[in-house]
């Protein structure tokens, strides 16, 4: 194996499962398969480019991908499917509270949601997030002000009535 | 509980960590690799990463296509003092199709040749600025590879840092009084880390390795065996529509890029010209194709890298919120074989501000390009 195919299996092997899950929670599973392939293949053909660490990278190709090749309308579609298949359906007591930051994700304007989710989901810290959403680091710690302060309202008990629970599904537990 | 926590909390699991199924990941990494990693397949003009045989991948970096532009710059040769400005008063607008046509006669009659490998030598250039110092560097690369006829063995390359050196005299002078560095740190665009370029030459690295998917040796709109290149139509219609079964409307390297098919089949058609291992009545048809697009001007008198004196045929990019740059294919009008291709600065934008309208910011000049039976030995 060559000294680029050795990197970039490990670049992969390493981040694919984080570019996976940074798409599926801004475009939902059905498109991600697809996103994540094309990713890496730019990502191979432009091996020389990917800085290290190549995470926050990887993030912004996806990032364009997704912008690019799938319609809004249909990123919403898909991610609404998705932010319900995390919050429908029976989900036992323990969860209740998880159920609650979930719907109230659901909740925000999709740059909020984009924000918190590379923060707290991707654990990028916000110099690296910045990188990904394109923006200096000085606003995009004013947005992540903001998206946080939005969430903490969205989960006020005020906020959106929780659905009974009941079990616990096997996909998010 | 701090919000950020709780979301964290929060997560789905299937959005963990866990491994990507062994079918998926070999679907996906098969899927990536199976493209041309720019460093074996020459394929495209000079405005987007040209690489050598990617043994010295670092010294031909240039960026990803989305920023193309905004290399423009930071890279490039060192405007040359006797080359007319781009697109100026020696463009020959009425007469371009005329002295494509001319090029297409004689590429038409040039020997096919035969080898067992198509063999060619090319020297790259490229312009980087040094890190805060306030002067250009170009870095050069030769590069050679070795593109077998048949299936079934190695594609051979070879890389050979030829040095960086200050682009031009003033460069030369702030380089000096920089205390004339070895080693200079130079930024490269979309990479926050600075790279170091080495004012001494390399030693030269080959290699080998198996062809893509087991055939593929070129990268002509997609991946193409050297059956499918020898196998090209020689009617220009027919060509551009073989090519065109390629296009769908966006950059040949990014798909974030609408570009129109003009510019698409310039791309395509430069590689095909340049260095393909094409019989000459195709190259001869792509430059009858050349000649039928609108879009395309010719400029005589043009002097390439290596201070060879051919034609170009010149197609202006424009790209969003940046400067324009003119690609170019240099050619000698005696024999419509390529001398190389170049980039060059139109319009100053964006980070290329700092480079004069003129300035060749990245080239490649093809110093053989043909059929041997010799290859390196391993």
């Amino acid at each position: 194996m060559t000294d680029d195919s050795h990197r970039f299996t490990s670049m992969y092997d390493e981040c694919r499962q984080r570019v996976w899950a940074y798409v599926v929670s801004r475009a939902g599973r059905q498109v991600a398969d697809e996103v994540v392939s094309e990713t890496f293949a730019i990502a191979w053909r432009r091996l020389d480019d990917v800085p290290e660490p190549a995470l926050p990278w990887l993030l912004g190709v996806a990032r364009n991908v997704l912008r690019d090749n799938i319609r809004a309308e249909t990123r919403r579609e898909a991610l609404n499917a998705e932010l319900r298949a995390w919050t429908e359906g029976d989900v036992a007591d323990q969860v209740t509270e998880r159920l609650g930051v979930l719907r109230a994700l659901a909740e925000l304007p999709e740059d909020d949601r984009e924000i918190l989710i590379l923060i707290a989901w991707q654990g990028l810290s916000p110099k690296d997030a910045a990188l990904v959403v394109g923006c200096s680091a000085a606003a995009f710690r004013v947005r992540l002000h903001r998206a946080r302060k939005r969430l903490k309202q969205a989960m006020e008990p005020t906020g959106r009535s929780r659905l009974r629970v009941k079990n616990l599904s096997e996909e998010w537990s | 509980m701090n919000p950020i926590d709780e979301l964290r909390a929060a997560r789905p699991a299937h959005l963990g960590d866990a491994p990507v199924d062994t079918r998926t990941r070999t679907r996906e990494l098969s899927n990536a690799m199976s493209k041309p990693r720019s460093a074996r397949l020459p394929r495209r003009g000079a405005a987007r990463p040209l690489w050598s045989f990617g043994l010295v991948g670092a010294a031909a970096v240039t960026a990803v296509a989305v920023v193309a532009v905004a290399v423009s710059g930071s890279g490039g040769t060192p405007p040359r003092a006797p080359e007319p400005a781009p697109a100026s008063t020696s463009t020959v607008r009425l007469s371009a199709r005329d002295i494509l046509l001319a090029a297409a006669e004689k590429a038409d009659r040039q020997p096919a040749g035969t080898g067992a490998y198509w063999h060619t030598v090319s020297v790259r250039r490229t312009l980087f600025p040094a890190v805060g110092a306030g002067y250009l560097v170009m870095d050069r690369q030769r590069s050679e590879g070795w593109t077998p006829r048949a299936t079934g063995g190695d594609q051979w390359g070879s890389a050979k840092p030829l040095g960086a050196r200050p682009a031009t005299a003033a460069d030369e002078q702030a380089w000096k009084r920089a205390g004339s560095p070895a080693e200079i740190q130079v930024s490269v665009p979309g990479k926050s880390r600075p790279m170091t370029l080495s004012t001494t030459p390399g030693r030269t690295q080959t290699g080998h390795s198996p062809l893509t998917d087991g055939d593929k040796v070129f990268w002509l709109g997609r991946n193409v065996t050297m059956k499918d290149l020898l196998g090209l139509p020689s009617d220009s219609a027919e060509l551009k529509a073989w090519l065109l079964r390629s296009y769908d409307g966006h950059d040949t390297e990014s798909a974030d890029e609408p570009m129109p098919a003009d510019m698409w089949l310039f791309d395509v058609s430069v590689g095909l010209i340049t260095d393909m291992p094409v019989t000459p009545q195709v190259r001869g048809a792509a430059f009858r194709m050349l000649a039928g697009l609108d879009t395309v001007d010719v400029i005589e008198g043009v002097t390439d890298a290596e201070g060879r004196q051919g034609s170009a045929v010149a197609i202006e990019e424009h790209t969003k919120g940046s400067g324009v740059v003119e690609r170019r294919l240099i050619f000698d009008q005696a024999t419509g074989r390529a001398l190389g291709n170049e980039s060059v600065v139109v319009k100053p934008g964006g980070r290329q501000t700092a480079l004069p309208a003129g300035t060749v910011w990245s080239s490649q000049a093809v110093l053989e390009a043909g059929w041997t039976d010799h290859k390196p030995s391993s």
